[in-house]
């Protein structure tokens, strides 16, 4: 699935797809990405593809590989942080 | 109702940055790092609506779990978990609160008095025993006096699962990792009142700074009496049930109208640290008297053999 991560929480993240649809995802316990790398990719508005399986007993998905991606070009600037 | 003076400063409906200490204006209290925060629970106005776990839920991007009907009256969230911070106790009392109909009788006493309900959560105890069992150092107490795991550094050995006397902390089969309430630390870091305390519609969830809790509670308390409702207590205030046990006080404590039990809360919580002292002396003991046992065993055979019986 490719899209952009619109929210974090430890190693929760909510992926909005190219057609704006939102799904939550949970990191694996052997997942290719550690939990303070999901927030830059929040931050800079990364687009990012996950590679995941379904959960058992969760409405979640499981994401096992995050990779980062192109930007399309029809992509908007990525905002400035609150703050800075 | 109070209306804080600085509610005045924000009255359009959308805001294009975020309201410098917002705490002030919804829990009337402001939040700064090195004082204690905590949670007071008022159970005789819950309603039981749930919308904590939801806004836990929102906040935290926790997803669903236990999906289904446990048909355990209208609590289908189960227990607190991994991915369920806040848990809403749904207990039917048999005998009505007093003695008096079942709430599945078709009589019904006033005021839904057979309903118990109460918002549990994590009560980021002053002595954690899951903070002492960690061997990682993932879970610390914040500069608001809260426990937080930190998931970048939990390796999910579980100690803290079983060290946990309210069986809040939970690892999540999912990433392998343990999880529990974090009070919301990220709102609180930026002035944002706890996401649970800020939807209760009743104000059963109260946040604010622990002393100040602690009075309001025992305000409470005295009102209630004053009111007839002699068997209303806090637990988890200091020298209250939820404190026993070196427990000293809990962060997130609760004004409770039934024993402990009744709310699937321990009547007399201990440190599980405590029992480490004993029961290290209690197995050295047990070793050396099984050596000196051994020792005289094989002095009394030695003794029979030079004896040549």
């Amino acid at each position: 699935m490719e899209g952009t991560i619109t929210i974090v929480q430890e190693g929760r993240f909510q992926l909005s797809d190219d057609r704006g649809v939102s799904h939550q995802f949970v990191l694996d316990r052997v997942a290719l990405v550690e939990t303070e790398q999901l927030r830059p990719l929040q931050s800079r508005q990364a687009r990012v593809r996950v590679k995941y399986t379904d959960a058992s007993g969760l409405i979640s998905l499981i994401a096992h590989r995050i990779e980062l991606l192109e930007p399309k070009p029809s992509d908007p600037e990525p905002l400035e942080p609150v703050g800075s | 109702m109070n209306v804080h003076p600085r509610a005045r400063d924000y009255t359009q409906s959308s805001l294009g940055e975020m309201i410098p200490n917002e705490s002030e204006l919804t829990a009337g209290v402001k939040i700064e790092p090195g004082k204690q925060y905590g949670f007071f629970t008022d159970t005789t106005v819950c309603i039981g609506c749930k919308a904590c776990e939801v806004a836990c839920k929102e906040w935290n991007n926790l997803p669903a779990d236990n999906v289904g009907l446990t048909g355990h009256s209208y609590d289908n969230t189960g227990a607190l978990s991994a991915n369920t911070w806040r848990h809403v106790n749904f207990i039917e009392q048999s005998g009505g609160g007093g003695g008096g109909a079942s709430v599945r009788d078709n009589e019904q006493n006033a005021f839904q008095s057979g309903w118990l309900m109460m918002s549990d959560v994590c009560k980021h105890c002053h002595h954690a025993p899951c903070l002492e069992a960690c061997p990682t150092g993932a879970l610390f107490k914040t500069e608001f006096d809260t426990v937080v795991v930190q998931q970048d550094i939990c390796n999910g050995c579980g100690y803290c699962v079983p060290a946990c006397p309210f069986g809040v902390v939970d690892v999540s089969k999912a990433d392998g990792k343990a999880h529990k309430c974090t009070l919301c630390y990220d709102r609180l870091k930026g002035g944002l009142e706890p996401a649970c305390a800020k939807s209760c519609p009743t104000d059963s969830i109260q946040f604010g700074e622990l002393s100040e809790l602690q009075a309001r509670a025992k305000t409470r308390v005295e009102q209630l009496h004053a009111r007839g409702v002699h068997t209303a207590y806090t637990y988890g205030t200091p020298d209250s049930p939820g404190a026993t046990g070196d427990m000293q006080y809990l962060n997130a404590f609760f004004l409770l109208t039934d024993r402990p039990e009744a709310y699937n809360l321990p009547a007399a919580p201990t440190r599980p640290s405590n029992r480490i002292a004993p029961a290290l002396t209690a197995g050295l003991a047990t070793l050396a008297g099984l050596a000196v046992a051994a020792v005289a065993l094989l002095a009394a055979s030695g003794e029979e053999r030079r004896h040549g019986r």
